[in-house]
């Protein structure tokens, strides 16, 4: 019973990608887009097969990786070791509080330039701008889940003889797992959202400077390669961390 | 008959049971004063002072909000009272500790942690080494009469399962004290029972002390060789009442004798009698 309906779910998830594909093929079968503008989906497939096999399109591949990674994997020791320190430190709440109240709602792309001033413009630009605009979700939610650790656990905890500071990591963090996951899952799209814009603005390689480099010279199936590239990654990278989630949650009600 | 009132002005200090036994705890003039939001004080305690001697089972009993929880805490040194000072064993309470261990009506398990896990846990922070832990663990799994659900995840036991899983986890790491705040609280009637007499089965195994918060007068009764009634507005002790029962108690005798039926309608209706609006049932 478990399994067909999984299954189901399953079916139900895939059906909306197939019809975005059947639209895309219709709209090219009866011509209301031109082919050299909009190629068919299979052309695009069978040109992304090609790609993959190719040397520098893997390079492009492992470049965009290496960045979100780098950039995902700041924004997360940042996002939660701020995100605990202001819940359990009311100096550090104090002056965390404002900053991010007015770093969060500030389009960090607006910082890329002097970014790329400060770092160049290789790897190091590209990751800090992914960390920036992943580390307030984390960090938001990290808070958040921290804050309404039920008291209780805490004085169990202190009761059965844990020493005050190791409460935080036996206790705190745990119980906040939930929520930090959550704004990991959150940065993690916009890390894969990020990196790909920040390669498009300004890059010598990665999936978003394919896109680019293909669109400056009309090369329409080539522009579509790298963006199904980075949805196919941004969905393997989910299921990943959801697999993770899945295993470290797997004591919480409701996962 | 078997009633026998005390003034609450008697009780500092004054060993109270028939048995002269050394006082574990001893609450002295303790006051606990909350700023509300409402930015109005708002006296929880007022002035309590109360004795508990090493190996009794006393209930504390009292309308919503009398501040019943709010005292245990205060020896649980979960909170430190406004003034006055809680003793254990002649020692001020500053802090928690292992010779005091609290259950809570929320069960209050580690979500994250197998029962063997959270059960494992007290040993562990006392430095034991993991397999020691776990023989402690088991051992005390089986006592609560889980043996089999040591892999179990806390969400996926009953209420009452929990609440044997929250028993075991602070009796593991061996406290002289257990401060017990409605365990039974959540559970339905049958549950209730059933995990009375397995807790009065325990307890008279080895006879810890036990400060047992309830809204139940027979449970108070059933249980306990003291009752403290307290009473609202600001919260103070009304009474304290010895349960000159004999033990081991066994519900079907106590259920048919007289003296038993007598405590509960007599408590039953001093709370009649009371200021307080609100029955504990
Ligand atoms: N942290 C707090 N801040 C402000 N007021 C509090 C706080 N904790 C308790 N109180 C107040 O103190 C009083 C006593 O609370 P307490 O929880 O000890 O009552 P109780 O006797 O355990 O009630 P119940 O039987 O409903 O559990 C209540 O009026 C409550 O509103
Ligand atoms: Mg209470």
């Amino acid at each position: 019973m478990i399994t067909t309906r999984t299954t189901n779910e399953w079916l139900l998830g895939a059906a909306p990608i197939v019809l975005v594909l059947l639209l895309w093929q219709g709209l090219v079968s009866f011509g209301y887009a031109p082919a050299t503008l909009l190629p068919p989906p299979v052309q695009v497939f069978l040109r992304m097969g090609q790609q993959l096999a190719s040397a520098t399109f893997q390079q492009d591949i492992a470049a965009t990786l290496f960045r979100l990674f780098a950039g995902f994997a700041i924004a997360v020791v940042l996002g939660v070791s701020i995100g605990i320190a202001a819940a359990v430190s009311p100096p550090v709440n104090a002056v965390v509080r404002p900053i991010v109240r007015v770093l969060a709602p500030l389009p960090k792309v607006a910082l890329y330039p002097a970014f790329l001033l400060l770092l160049g413009f290789n790897h190091e630009s590209k990751i800090m701008l992914v960390a920036a605009d992943a580390l307030f979700p984390i960090l938001l939610s990290t808070y958040y889940g921290a804050t309404i650790v039920e008291q209780k656990l805490i004085w169990s905890a202190l009761a059965a003889g844990t020493p005050p500071r190791d409460v935080l990591w036996k206790v705190v963090l745990p119980a906040a797992m939930p929520s930090i996951l959550t704004g990991c899952r959150i940065g993690l799209v916009i890390s894969c959202i990020v990196v790909f814009l920040a390669e498009m603005i300004t890059s010598t390689d990665g999936l978003g400077h394919v896109l680019v480099t293909a669109a400056r010279t009309f090369q329409a199936v080539d522009m579509f390669v790298p963006l199904i590239t980075i949805s196919l990654l941004g969905l393997i990278l989910n299921g990943l961390l959801q697999g993770l989630r899945a295993y470290l949650l797997r004591g919480f009600p409701s996962v | 008959m078997g009633v026998t009132p005390i003034r609450p002005g008697e009780l500092a200090g004054v060993p109270l049971g028939r048995r002269p036994a050394e006082p574990i705890i001893e609450i002295d003039h303790v006051s606990q004063v909350f700023k509300t939001s409402s930015r109005r004080d708002h006296t929880a305690l007022s002035n309590i002072s109360l004795s508990v001697e090493e190996g009794a089972f006393v209930s504390i009993l009292g309308p919503s909000g009398c501040g019943k929880s709010t005292l245990l805490y205060i020896v649980g040194g979960f909170v430190s009272p406004t003034s006055g000072t809680a003793k254990m064993k002649g020692k001020p309470i500053t802090g928690p500790g292992t010779d005091r261990g609290p259950v809570f009506q929320e069960f209050a398990l580690f979500p994250w942690k197998s029962v063997l896990g959270n059960v494992m846990y007290g040993p562990l922070q006392q430095g034991m080494n993991s397999a020691k832990a776990e023989a402690r663990a088991l051992e005390l799994i089986a006592m609560v009469g889980l043996t089999g659900f040591e892999k179990f995840y806390p969400k996926e036991l009953s209420g009452g399962m929990k609440q044997r899983v929250a028993l075991a986890r602070t009796l593991a790491y061996g406290p002289e004290v257990l401060l017990m705040d409605e365990p039974f609280g959540a559970l339905d009637a049958h549950t209730r029972t059933r995990l009375q007499n397995d807790l009065l089965e325990i307890w008279e195994r080895d006879r810890k002390t036990v400060l047992f918060v309830t809204h139940s007068v027979e449970e108070a009764v059933f249980l306990s060789d003291k009752v403290v009634m307290m009473s609202r507005s600001p919260g103070r002790i009304r009474e304290v009442i010895d349960i000159d029962l004999p033990r081991p108690r066994r519900r079907e005798e106590l259920l048919l004798d007289p003296r038993y039926q007598n405590y509960i309608v007599e408590i039953e209706r001093m709370f009649d009698d009371s200021g307080d609006n609100e029955l504990p049932s």
